[in-house]
């Protein structure tokens, strides 16, 4: 009976790990493919789409890096990034644990405000958007760009960061204040090292949105000297239509820095993901 | 002195709330409100002079643009394969990954991929193995199933673009379930299994009923971004041939900023996306909640 048991157990194993197995070649087909064609030559794909390149050669690698300016259009990625996380933090964090700490009507009013928006789609917003972004002088800029995401990303920031402080004892708080430290003093030296745990979802969070975001930067960048990777991407991809070696090289290109960030913080990127889709 | 106190407080409050409130009146605040007004208006972009025409263009959106209808129907359709296939695979990948000793983390890595890179990658992607490797496989291998037009064919350029939104979206729900489930009491299951009760039985009483928390926000999750679905439709078929799969989102985004500039119109059809959104997750919250507790 219990041999039987063992190896009913033992062939269900094999056949679910085999299932996996066949998933994960399909979740990674497209981007094999990807990486492999884009190591060839035009002729060398049509003659094989599925064979190695005879040779490496990354002639289209260099050619994809000069059609897209790639060190530009990563370096704009990077400020809109940069700009937008570091309002988004620091902006909720503050926020969210004022609003947490303060009892009230009025506390109680803006935490709501906040949270009131998480439900409207961004396409609902999008067209005024873009002319309250002109008459701000903020569209067109990548800065001004990162300056847009805060407005978009301070919400589910606070109130994450909301929920969260309400784990951090009062007493804390209580007895800095006893010592003489200031408001601001006290925020940024006692309560924010101790919201690391949620900033870090946070940061994980938002920089997977807005590096991955097309949309705004598609409304908002008009300059293509101002284009982040994706958007030099898809332009490259408007531009030669069917010169899959060089865009197959600009989607290996513009995939690289986020593959190289996963495979190094994946433990924390998978964690970050399910904390933040469970407490919101 | 306990007023000075208070006003202290809020004082410190506003201070703390105001850059945030800054930003968050500036780009969503005042745009959403302003998309529900313009959405009342004959406003096009253009012309700097326009005036209230009530609900003429919500009017005209519901029965006088066949293009927006369909695309209605044709997101709807899309919304109710992902909503149903997405979180089915999420939770027996998750399932299944759970049950795997040393080669857990890997699967995990790899499913969850797709999730760190833009659609419009993945789409771009996608593209190449739709016309350039299903032609070849069809020419040199003998898959003839693959002979098909996939992307020019609107019928089957829908399940291609079910195809990469899934390939996209579920590793994130995966990682979801696989939390839910290392939640659940491993003492339940022995107790199952003691018993008497099958893998399947386990899974069906004990485990499913478990993790329906987390089937909400799975669900929840679906719902909100299939609705809002763009970067894989762009990037696939740019909405084509013609129309024909055409997305809400997308249609939107022609209307506004393609070849009419109806900025009015096009906010109707934006607050229209939004109230059919917000009603359909309300009911799921409401209803999936309640069958929550009694579970």
């Amino acid at each position: 009976m219990s041999r039987r048991y063992g190896l009913a157990g033992r062939a269900g194993a094999a056949l679910i790990f085999a299932s996996l197995v066949v998933a994960a070649a399909f979740t990674l087909f497209p981007i094999y493919m990807g990486v492999l064609n884009s190591l060839k030559t035009e002729g060398e794909m049509l003659t094989d789409i599925l064979a190695f390149p005879s040779k490496l050669q990354f002639g289209n690698f260099a050619d994809a890096f000069e059609k897209t300016d790639y060190l530009r259009s990563l370096g704009n990625t990077v400020v809109v990034a940069a700009v937008g996380l570091t309002g988004i933090i620091l902006f909720a964090a503050m926020a969210g644990y004022k609003m947490s700490r303060t009892p009230g009507k009025l506390s109680g009013f803006l935490f709501g405000l906040f949270v009131l928006s998480m439900l409207i789609p961004f396409h609902s917003i999008m067209i005024t958007l873009v002319r309250i972004s002109k008459d701000l002088a903020v569209q067109g800029s990548t800065v001004g760009l990162g300056f847009i995401y805060i407005g978009l990303g301070v919400s589910m920031a606070i109130f994450l960061y909301h929920g969260f402080v309400k784990s951090i004892p009062r007493e804390l708080d209580e007895a800095a204040v006893v010592d003489g430290c200031g408001e601001l003093r006290l925020f940024f030296v006692v309560v924010f090292p101790l919201l690391l745990p949620v900033t870090a979802t946070i940061a994980i969070l938002n920089l997977l949105w807005m590096w991955n975001d097309f949309l705004l930067p598609l409304l908002m960048l008009t300059d293509s000297k101002d284009y982040t990777l994706l958007l030099s991407t898809n332009m490259l991809f408007g531009e030669y239509n069917n010169d899959w070696a060089a865009i197959l090289a600009s989607l290996v290109l513009a995939m690289l820095p986020v593959i190289v960030l996963y495979l190094l913080l994946q433990k924390y990127i998978l964690n970050g993901i399910a904390d933040g889709a469970i407490k919101s | 002195m306990r007023l000075t106190k208070k006003g202290k407080q809020t004082a410190a409050l506003l201070g703390f709330v105001f850059p945030a409130l800054a930003f968050y009146a500036a780009f969503m605040l005042a745009p959403a409100f302003g998309g529900a007004a313009y959405s009342l208006t004959n406003w096009n972009g253009l012309n700097p002079a326009y005036g209230w025409v009530g609900f003429a263009n919500y009017a005209e959106a519901l029965t006088d643009d066949p293009a927006f209808l369909r695309s209605l129907a044709f997101t709807a359709k899309f919304v109710a394969f992902m909503v149903v296939l997405q979180n089915a695979i999420a939770i027996v990948l998750a399932v299944f990954v759970e049950a795997m000793g040393r080669s857990k983390a890997w699967f995990r890595t790899i499913f969850f991929m797709p999730n760190m890179l833009s659609m419009i990658i993945g789409g771009f992607m996608w593209l190449f193995i739709f016309t350039k490797v299903s032609s070849y496989l069809v020419e040199k291998a003998g898959m003839a199933f693959l002979d098909r037009s996939w992307i020019g064919d609107p019928s089957y350029s829908f399940y291609a673009i079910v195809i990469v939104s899934l390939w996209g979206g579920v590793g994130y729900l995966m990682v979801i379930y696989i939390a839910a489930l290392q939640g659940v009491p491993r003492s339940l299951k022995e107790a199952a299994a003691i018993d008497g009760a099958g893998a399947w039985q386990t899974f069906r009483r004990i485990t499913l009923p478990m993790i329906y928390p987390a089937l909400t926000i799975g669900v929840f999750l679906t719902l909100n971004s299939s609705f809002k679905a763009f970067d894989a439709v762009y990037a696939l078929t740019g909405g084509g041939p013609g129309r024909a799969t055409q997305v809400v989102a997308l249609n939107i985004f022609e209307e506004a900023f393609g070849f009419t500039n109806r900025y009015g119109y096009a906010s109707a059809k934006a607050m229209i996306l939004f109230l059919i959104i917000f009603l359909i997750t309300i009911v799921q919250l409401r209803f999936m909640k309640t069958r929550e507790v009694e579970a």
